[in-house]
């Protein structure tokens, strides 16, 4: 290390403080002053470097920290340093590669190590963060979260035994047990208790339980917990106690109700059980007015008459009170036809009003809100997709509306049956006056924004959005939404501008959804070091085994199939990568010719305003910052054309496609896009795993029927230029018949599944893929798919897709249309301009 | 509808629900604040009937409460704090929310120690405000002027939990028997001890449903209006 003068070495230890406390200027100020001194002074350069890092110079940075290297090799703060960098553009790797330089210099520099430490279990390196918190405890074995965290360490890494010793022998230099009052002992005792049960010595964590109980400050966990230890050991008489002094703390846990039924050994499905349930739950219903569950659970199980009038007598008490939310909480028994039938007659019959009794002594308003709950009950019953007579949910909602023409329940379960209908116009503009209703919920302003989304109305549902948004965010107040992480609204803005085909704003959104889980997935790093600070050890493992799979979010699924889509159409079509000309107007039919010129020059107006306004902004945005007082960058693409400009879709969509496959491997669509891909990468592997993974959850999918005829091909053609490809493949390839038999295997498959249009659909495209001549007949059958009597409207939203596919000429199209817009006249999409 | 102490997984379904309810909304890290700092304390009202779609279904969350305790108590007196609630529109009126506040309440006292909790409200939420007053037993502490980005005020509310930790006492009593060791109440020097000496005699609560205990605030709330 470069020695300072005594004056240099009082300015150096200041600008570590300026730069911990953020007053980066100043900090730069004294690097300055020493460099001026001391122009090659490594320390001081590496402390600038990392400043500058930090107001967002990152290539300025990285320089002056080579220099800062360069000048002293032997320093560990510049190796230190380095580490940070990489580190802040997440280079893990490289970043404990420097930590690690560092610490051969200076061992026992406790804050590196530290780094490090974090660093590694960011990266679920548990064998080197053991490691490091080893050595982190050894410095400072005086302090108790050094051991918790050392067993953290060993727990993560699944060594149970070793994690549970090193908290034992904290716990034994303990001189005298600590206040009952001490958090991090009663979290450290809990913790050490939950090792023990993991590691599957039940018997030993129940006892140990009973020694920590009595204290804990954690009572919820602590007699979950014993409970669940006692019901796991047989001990079914003591469990059943914990159980009923859970329920006297919180009566709405169905778990609890669950450990109280094993305890008293009931089984649901078995007769003999019944009346005891019965008068369990009636027991708890019995002892507050209040509760729901006790009362609702019953309607799972019973049967026959019991049901009946279990049902009967819970219908009428939520309806008498009016609780809008009745169905919400009944529907899941639709799942059963029986119960179904017999909850509608019910209904129909308190809505004849000879049944009303339950009301009938009530004099005036009550009896009209028991009335009224039926009927909003019976709308939202027929417009279920198991009960749907969409005509019928109409007629009693207008009855409600007629009566209560400013509620916005009514109004907005009007704008869902519209939706149902599929008329995305009307559902649309019934929610923005339900929305107009009651301008400060921002509930009902949220569906609305939604239903304008899935009518297409982009722009629309962003000014809707902004009426709740912060707007002055940098970017306004779609800025906002990015920042509030509102992914469901990224995710149906994206959708609806893929349903547009604006593929860049498309890409776009997906792509920000998928930045969101980037930053939820960094978001754990700071509190490796903050939870063991704060003690709370069991919510963060319970965090940290969150965050491991994170991306099996349906929200991520949803964006990543969308996002993988878009890549393929791109692959397949490079023309769209250049937006300027995407447009094969030619092509198009006259309404969407029509509709493409018009988007065309509106966009163009668009373009010309958002140019005005952002040189108007520019100068007052200069140094615009965000709530955290960074400093927002402006977004340069905010239309993604870069996005769509990619020169490599393919690889581009593995960042979609891979994490899909790691977390959500069940997922079937999924498998079908990974074959897509990886067939279009000439992956064959890759591609055959998919096709056997999508036939080990579904065999009989209509998209895997399509793929393996494709992938039989493909082997076929690749006997000439591949031959070797080719044989590996074909002996691999279980699934599809040999290649003499396509059209028989296609045609006996859609004999099969003569019912179901979305197999039909795909049998046709097999029949086009093998033999175009077919197209004609291929048109025409797909149409007549529509008279099938189960085929819904998204299968024949579908159909049109596959138009599309086949490039059939507008004509083709126009008239599936206008046929399936005689079958469904209110469905939005089906309707002619 | 269960209610259940929140796991680090529901957060991104919290957030959707607080950006869906509420116009004060924050990032994915503060919830994890909250959930690291007091996982004890903030609850979610879960819809456990919606049958699977997938088999990555998330929990359908339709109620939360986020909660903390006040990290520098002016006042140097522990206590909770009401960062955030709301219930779906769906699912109102079901007595979620009271519910929920009610555990939340609970474990304030049980693992914090709390001694009130406190809140802030906007002055025109009358649905919130009776859920506040009324059902729980909030009273107006204060009206902080224009303290929504909107300008709008807040009411400033707070609720005292001696008479909750005094019925909780009782029950542990009977849970776990009587501690030899020293009482829950003294966590805080001599303040503390008198004051859990004071409520040992009201016994308010003592050994009632949650229903009864309703009225007696009611009953307090009105006397206070
Ligand atoms: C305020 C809110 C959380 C209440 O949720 P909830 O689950 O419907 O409330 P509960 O069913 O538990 O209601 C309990 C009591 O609160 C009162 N209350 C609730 N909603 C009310 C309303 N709209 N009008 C008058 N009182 C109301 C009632 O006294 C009710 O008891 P009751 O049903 O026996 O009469 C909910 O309306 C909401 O999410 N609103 C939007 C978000 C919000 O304002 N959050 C509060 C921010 S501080």
């Amino acid at each position: 290390m470069q020695p300072l003068s005594q004056k240099e070495g009082t300015l150096f230890r200041q600008i570590i403080k300026y730069y911990e406390s953020k007053q980066y200027k100043k900090g730069l100020k004294a690097a300055e002053q020493i460099l001026r001194k001391v122009p090659n002074h490594g320390d001081t350069q590496a402390m600038k470097a990392l400043i500058l890092n930090s107001q967002g110079h990152q290539e300025e940075a990285f320089a002056l920290a080579k220099v800062a290297l360069k000048n002293d090799m032997k320093s560990h703060v510049c190796w230190h340093v380095y580490g940070l960098l990489y580190r802040s553009v997440k280079n893990y790797e490289e970043a404990v590669k420097a930590y690690k330089f560092a610490l051969k210099l200076e061992p026992e520099q406790q804050n590196i190590l530290r780094d490090l430490a974090i660093l590694q279990v960011q990266m679920r390196d548990y064998d080197g963060y053991i490691e490091s918190r080893q050595k982190m405890m050894q410095a400072r074995s005086s302090l108790r979260q050094n051991w918790t965290a050392l067993a953290v360490a060993y727990h993560l890494a699944g060594n149970y035994k070793q994690a549970e010793n090193i908290l034992e022998t904290y716990e034994k230099t303990l001189k005298q047990p600590p206040p009952k009052t001490d958090l991090e002992h009663s979290e450290a005792v809990l913790y050490k208790n939950t090792i023990i049960a993991e590691s599957g010595d039940i018997e030993r964590a129940l006892e140990h339980l009973n020694t920590i109980a009595r204290a804990n400050l954690d009572r919820t966990a602590v007699l979950e917990l014993k409970a669940k230890y006692l019901l796991q050991l047989d001990r079914k008489a003591e469990a059943e106690a914990v159980y009923r002094i859970l329920l006297d703390r919180n009566n709405e846990y169905r778990a609890y109700y669950d450990g109280l039924e094993a305890s008293l050994g009931l089984d649901r499905s078995d007769e003999g059980s019944k009346e005891k349930l019965v008068e369990i739950y009636q027991s708890y219903a019995e002892k507050s007015e209040r509760t729901d569950a006790p009362r609702r659970i019953p309607l799972d199980f019973l049967k026959g008459e019991e049901f009946k009038s279990a049902a009967d007598k819970y219908l009428r008490r939520m309806l008498n009170k009016g609780v809008p939310s009745t169905f919400a909480n009944i529907k899941a028994l639709y799942a059963e036809a029986e119960k179904k039938a017999v909850i509608e007659e019910l209904v129909l019959g308190y809505a004849s009003g000879k049944q009303a009794n339950g009301s009938a002594e009530a004099n005036g308003e009550p009896s009209d809100r028991f009335e009224e709950a039926v009927k909003y009950f019976l709308a939202q019953h027929y417009s279920y997709h198991l009960s749907r007579d969409l005509e019928k949910a109409l007629q009693y909602i207008d009855q409600l509306i007629e009566k209560n023409p400013k509620s916005v329940d009514y109004n907005q379960a009007k704008a869902r049956i519209w939706k149902h209908y599929g008329n995305t116009q009307k559902a649309s503009e019934t929610i923005n006056h339900a929305r107009e209703l009651d301008e400060k919920d921002r509930y009902i302003n949220t569906k609305c924004a939604k239903y304008q989304l899935r009518n297409n109305e982009n722009e629309t549902a962003l000014k809707t959005m902004s009426k709740f948004t912060r707007n002055e965010t940098v970017g306004g107040p779609l800025g906002d939404l990015h920042d509030m992480q509102c992914l469901w609204y990224l995710i149906e803005d994206g959708e609806a501008y893929l349903r547009g085909r604006d593929y860049g704003h498309a890409l776009k959104r997906f792509t920000a959804v998928s930045d969101i889980f980037e930053v939820w997935h960094d978001d754990q790093f700071d509190f490796h070091s903050f939870s063991i600070r704060k003690g709370q050890i069991r919510a963060y493992i319970d965090m940290v085994r969150w965050e491991d799979h994170l991306r099996d979010h349906p929200f991520f699924t949803r964006a990543a199939l969308s996002a993988i889509k878009i890549y393929l159409q791109l692959a397949d079509h490079p023309e769209l990568g250049n937006p300027n000309n995407n447009l094969d107007l030619d092509k198009m039919d006259a309404a969407e010719r029509k509709k493409a010129q018009k988007k065309m020059k509106k966009e163009q107006e668009k373009r010309e305003k958002e140019e005005a306004e952002r040189k108007a902004a520019a100068a007052k945005k200069a140094n615009a910052k965000g709530d955290d007082g960074e400093i927002k960058k402006e977004d340069t693409d905010p239309k993604g054309i870069k996005l769509l400009e990619t020169k490599e879709p393919l690889e581009v969509a593995l960042k979609f496609l891979n994490p899909l496959l790691e977390f959500s491997p069940k997922s079937i669509e999924g498998q079908n896009l990974a074959f897509e891909v990886h067939l279009r990468r000439k992956k064959y592997v890759l591609a055959l795993k998919a096709l056997n993974a999508a036939a080990a959850i579904d065999p009989e999918n209509p998209k895997l029927h399509e793929q393996v005829i494709r992938f039989r091909l493909t082997i076929d053609g690749l006997k000439e230029t591949d031959p070797k490809v080719s044989e590996v493949l074909n002996a691999s390839f279980k699934l599809g018949p040999a290649s003499t038999d396509l059209k028989k295997f296609n045609t006996d498959w859609q004999q099969k599944h003569s019912q179901s249009p979305s197999h039909v659909q795909s049998a046709l495209n097999v029949r086009h893929i093998l033999d175009n001549s077919s197209k004609a007949q291929n048109e025409t059958d797909l149409k007549k798919l529509l008279e099938l009597p189960t085929i819904t409207t998204e299968q024949a939203v579908a159909g049109l897709d596959l138009l599309d596919e086949w490039q059939s000429e507008a004509g083709v199209k126009d008239s599936y249309r206008q046929a399936a817009s005689e079958k469904w006249p209110e469905v939005t999409v089906f309707q002619s301009k | 509808m269960d209610i259940r102490v929140l796991r680090p997984s529901d957060i991104p379904h919290v957030q959707l629900a607080n950006i869906t309810n509420l116009p004060e909304n924050y990032f994915c890290k503060y919830y994890l604040y909250h959930a690291m700092s007091w996982p004890q304390l903030s609850y979610v009202a879960v819809d456990v009937s919606r049958p699977q779609k997938t088999p990555y279904d998330p929990p359908k969350i339709v109620g939360y409460v986020l909660a903390k305790m006040e990290e520098d108590p002016a006042d140097g007196i522990q206590h909770g704090h009401i960062t955030s609630l709301s219930v779906m529109r769906t699912h109102r009126r079901l007595g979620l929310a009271e519910k929920l506040m009610r555990q939340s309440q609970r474990a304030m006292v049980e693992t914090f120690g709390a001694h009130y909790v406190s809140l802030h409200v906007r002055v025109s939420n009358t649905a919130a405000l009776h859920l506040y007053r009324d059902t729980l037993g909030f009273k107006v502490d204060k009206i902080e002027a224009k303290y929504y980005a909107d300008g709008e005020d807040a009411y400033s509310m707070r609720m005292d939990l001696e008479g909750l930790k005094e019925q909780l006492l009782e029950e542990e009593e009977s849970t776990f028997g009587k501690d030899e060791g020293e009482a829950v109440g003294d966590e805080k020097s001599g303040e503390g001890e008198g004051e859990a000496g004071k409520e040992r005699k009201r016994k308010v609560k003592v050994g009632r449903g949650l229903g009864v205990g309703d009225l007696v605030e009611k009953n307090e709330a009105s006397a206070a209006a």
